[in-house]
């Protein structure tokens, strides 16, 4: 009876940090424990061998020569994502709209590469810039929509994804836009133009290892946003925006500028993400295509629940990620069949998102529990 | 002597380390309203759940009629004849009094014989009302007639009352009770009244249980009790009814407390007084649904004086509290503190005029249980009204003062005396009257030129109460100009200099704690207009 449960939690009002991480820990190794045997069962149940496709992750995602780098690739765009989610979340917004906000970012990156007809770092930094304006932009509509309009952004973010990719599609069949201009191969495939080499990002070769020296930058940015966050005033009332927005309002956040300077900033990451991938060459070889995203919006926004929105603990955590997707392009070595490993893959991301969402109820109910005053 | 109608016998209820309940007898006899008196969070409450099957016991045992029986949830016990009226109504406003009425029927919906039936219970009870009349409608004292109906309609032989008089006017408490006497003497019902206040303990019930704390501390005749001898039992200790009237309910007291006190809390709003600090003319507005909050209400409070709020719930003081929080906007009417004019419903304007307020849901605009305790003692940070600029604070910083921000708060849980593992503890981890105390250091450390406290000891125990009740007396001290809002009359009455009552969104009546009527201040409270002409 939920009564009792709420009950028992009202009187545990001592705070145990030590405990309290045993707690989280615990319900992680549980969680990945049930997965593993699942996946295990799973596999044996259909004739394969789980060794062996435990093996080929590990394989594609860190062990093969190289495999660090492309791991590494992947995890960039990820952790930018999850970074704008962060920061959205925290200010107790919804946005599920980042891979529409990316891919708007990575056509707008794409515009300005295509159109300058130059190239070097200052065209490379217009590029980038032009990817934050495009994922700040389309995430701007969500907010001019739920501060103008009382709309909730978590419908808005959502259904501009499906807008984002029709109007970058129609920009992807006009030559005057996103369009490659090239005669021959143009009005077959809907493709840009290929990226001059000199606006191209740097990579850097470390082991054997290739990389787009932007990590660094989503590094650095995941430790600007965990500082924001902690130690400044702008983060503050993020937050309390996020946990009392009517205490907040009381004590001079404003709604609209705080919630809809979140939402903004949440695209403008994404935004980035896109104009990184598109000039970072681990995705379609410089080159927009349509569904050009590759679901790096929608699991960035995982990477960010799993991190519990924890900024430096996304970093960690959109490897791992990166690491499943390209750990995955190896499973077919295994001959077990291509839907049964998206099971295991499926199996493994939920045993990610389960504690989560175990912590957050039990959170919930918590504060529920507390706010019903004690009896 | 016939078995009682429903006996508890060791009755125990722990929540974690809370014992709610602690080894609880309770016997209810036929014929008789058995007043159930303790404190906030003595454990009335639970026991009351028990025997109503919304809380399953730890330990013990319910006999019903003298037969053993477990109450699992309230349809069971509905099925031996208990019935309860809860202290919150459960009744849904845009329906009409006959469907709430049957409403969780589980039969052929018969609209005719339902509200055949409305009007043969309210017949037989004396409980007039409409069975067509839209709960929207109806004020605070009809929407209880109606859970009462709703209650009585499956003809219960026990019925028990939470705190039934928490949202009446004293004229209504006094009908209620006549009803109440009317079940037992005519039908035998067994009735239990559970209140924290004194007087209509007295005034209705024919036997008294006493708990503190999770126990039964003890046990009287109504005619062998009295109020000083009740409220030492309550309490734990003797306590003056004159400072203990707010948390007991016991307005005679307060009544000849009054005249002996008059002096020392002295100067009330001579006509040559200080000019207000608040001053709100004529104030209009409008809920989200369109529905009048303010009709054209004005209000001034001087430095130094505590106004007192009264009224029944839900006839404006929240809207007054949230126009002062900066959470409402007005459509019409103005706002000035001191020499400035905050722009109502700005986010933060109120704060910055120096507006401090205790919320009567801390919870909502009070304090935010996920922060700590620390950056609950320094929510309040207003930026600059004119530079508006998002990324600083009053001060012009951009970076979080941590250090300065834990100093200042250790000094707040010292010198308020907050109960707290440390200043990094989650708010949540605190219970209600810390949570206040956190609530009220913060609002009082700002030196704040109105402090504005709606329901401040609402579900606090006696010292908390006591706590609040002295450190809003020690602002008004200071020169700081008190606005109280309250629905509980006691409370008002112990603390105010001046009262002014609000009905229906505006103020219907004045009068100084001097020329205190306690009758016409109900009439005030119940909207009779006339009496404010007089």
């Amino acid at each position: 009876m939920t009564g009792v449960d709420a009950g028992a939690g009202a009187g545990d009002v001592r705070y145990d940090r030590a405990r309290e991480g045993a707690t989280v820990l615990g319900i992680y190794l549980t969680s990945i424990a049930v997965a593993l045997v699942v996946a295990a069962l799973v596999l044996l149940a259909t004739g394969g061998s789980w060794t062996s496709v435990l093996s080929a992750l590990l394989d594609g995602s860190v062990r093969g020569p190289g495999r660090w780098g492309t791991t590494i690739g992947v995890a960039i765009p990820l952790l930018l994502v999850a970074l704008g989610t962060i920061v959205n979340a925290r200010a107790g917004l919804v946005n599920l709209g980042q891979e529409g906000q990316l891919f708007v970012g990575a056509a707008f990156g794409t515009y300005v590469a295509t159109h300058i007809g130059a190239g070097g770092p200052g065209v490379l930094f217009l590029i980038m810039l032009a990817g934050v304006a495009g994922g700040a932009i389309w995430a701007g509509i969500a907010a001019v929509l739920r501060y103008q309009r009382r709309m909730p952004e978590v419908l808005t973010t959502l259904l501009l994804v499906f807008v984002a990719s029709q109007a970058v599609g129609y920009g992807l069949k006009n030559k005057n836009l996103l369009l490659d201009p090239t005669p021959d191969q143009a009005n077959r495939n809907l493709i840009s133009e290929r990226l001059r080499p000199d606006t191209r990002l740097p990579r850097l070769d470390w082991f054997g290892n290739e990389f787009p020296m932007t990590a660094f930058v989503a590094l650095l940015m995941a430790v600007l946003v965990a500082l924001v966050l902690r130690w400044t005033i702008v983060g503050f009332r993020l937050q309390m925006l996020g946990r009392g927005p009517r205490t907040a309002h009381r004590a001079g956040v404003s709604e609209a500028r705080y919630g809809g300077l979140a939402l903004v900033a949440s695209g403008a990451f994404c935004g980035l993400a896109g104009a990184f991938m598109l000039a970072g060459g681990d995705f379609g070889n410089y080159r927009l295509t349509p569904n050009y995203p590759v679901n790096i919006g929608w699991e960035g926004l995982l990477v960010a629940l799993v991190a519990r929105n924890h900024p430096l603990v996304s970093i960690p955590v959109a490897f791992v990620f990166a690491g499943l997707r390209t750990g995955s392009g190896f499973l077919a070595a295994t001959g077990v069949d291509r839907d049964i490993t998206k099971v295991v893959q499926a199996l493994l991301v939920l045993a990610l998102l389960v504690p989560p969402a175990v912590l957050f109820v039990r959170n919930r109910r918590r504060a529920l529990a507390a706010a019903a005053e004690r009896v | 002597m016939t078995s009682p109608a429903a006996e508890l016998r060791g009755i125990t209820k722990r929540f974690g380390a809370v014992v709610a309940c602690d080894n609880v007898d309770l016997a209810l006899q036929r014929g008789e309203i058995h007043g159930i008196l303790g404190e906030n969070g003595a454990g009335k409450s639970t026991l009351m759940k028990v025997l109503i099957g919304l809380v399953l016991p730890d330990a013990g045992a319910i006999r019903i009629d003298g037969e053993q029986r477990r109450i699992r949830d309230p349809a069971e016990a509905a099925e031996l004849g208990i019935g309860m009226v809860h202290q919150h109504f459960s009744l849904v406003e845009p329906l009409t009094v006959w469907e709430n009425v049957i409403l969780g029927e589980r039969t052929r919906l018969d609209a005719a014989a339902a509200r055949r039936r409305v009007g043969e219970i309210s017949e037989r009870y004396g409980l007039a009302i409409d069975p067509d009349e839209r709960i929207s409608d109806l004020s605070a004292g009809l929407r209880q007639r109606v859970e009462i109906i709703k209650c009585l309609r499956r003809d219960p032989a026990i019925v028990i009352l939470d705190e039934p008089t928490s949202v009446l006017t004293p004229g209504e408490s006094e009908q209620l009770f006549e009803v109440l006497r009317l079940v037992v003497e005519r039908e035998n019902k067994a009735v239990a009244l559970v209140s924290h206040k004194l007087d209509e303990v007295l005034a209705a019930t024919d036997r008294i249980t006493i708990m503190r704390a999770g126990a039964v501390v003890d046990r009287r005749e109504t005619g062998d009790a009295d109020a000083p001898g009740l409220a030492r039992a309550m309490v734990g200790r003797p306590v003056s009814l004159r400072s203990a009237g707010a948390a007991l309910g016991h307005i005679e007291g307060l009544e000849d407390g009054v005249a002996a006190s008059e002096p020392e809390a002295g100067n009330g709003p001579e006509a040559t007084g200080p000019p207000p600090v608040l001053s709100i003319r004529d104030a209009r507005a409008r809920g989200r649904d369109r529905r009048t909050l303010l009709d054209g209400l004005s209000l001034d409070v001087r430095p130094g004086e505590i106004v007192g709020v009264a009224g029944v719930e839900g006839n404006g003081q929240a809207a007054l509290s949230d126009l002062l929080s900066s959470l409402l906007p007005l459509e019409g009417g103005t706002v000035r503190v001191r020499d400035e004019r905050p722009l109502p419903g700005r986010p933060g304007a109120m704060a910055a005029a120096g507006v401090a307020v205790v919320p009567a849901d801390r919870h909502e605009s009070g304090c935010v249980l996920d922060m700590t305790v620390a950056e609950n003692l320094t929510l309040v940070s207003p930026p600059r009204a004119r530079t508006g600029r998002a990324l600083l604070d009053s001060a012009g910083r951009a970076i979080l003062d941590r250090t300065g921000r834990r100093a200042h708060a250790e000094r707040l849980i010292e010198q308020f005396g907050i109960q707290t593992p440390g200043a990094d503890a989650p708010m949540w981890s605190l219970s209600g009257g810390n949570q206040q105390r956190v609530v009220l250091a913060r609002e009082l450390s700002g030196d704040p030129a109105v402090l504005v406290a709606a329901q401040p000891t609402r579900g606090l125990d006696v010292g908390a109460i006591e706590y609040v009740s002295e450190r809003l007396r020690e602002a008004a001290a200071d020169g700081v100009a008190v606005l109280l809002i309250s629905t509980e009359l006691e409370e008002v009455l112990d603390l105010a200099d001046r009262i002014v009552v609000i009905f229906r969104g505006r103020i219907v009546g004045e009068m100084d704690r001097a020329d205190l009527d306690v009758e016409r201040l109900g009439l005030l409270m119940s909207g009779a207009q006339e009496a404010a002409a007089s």
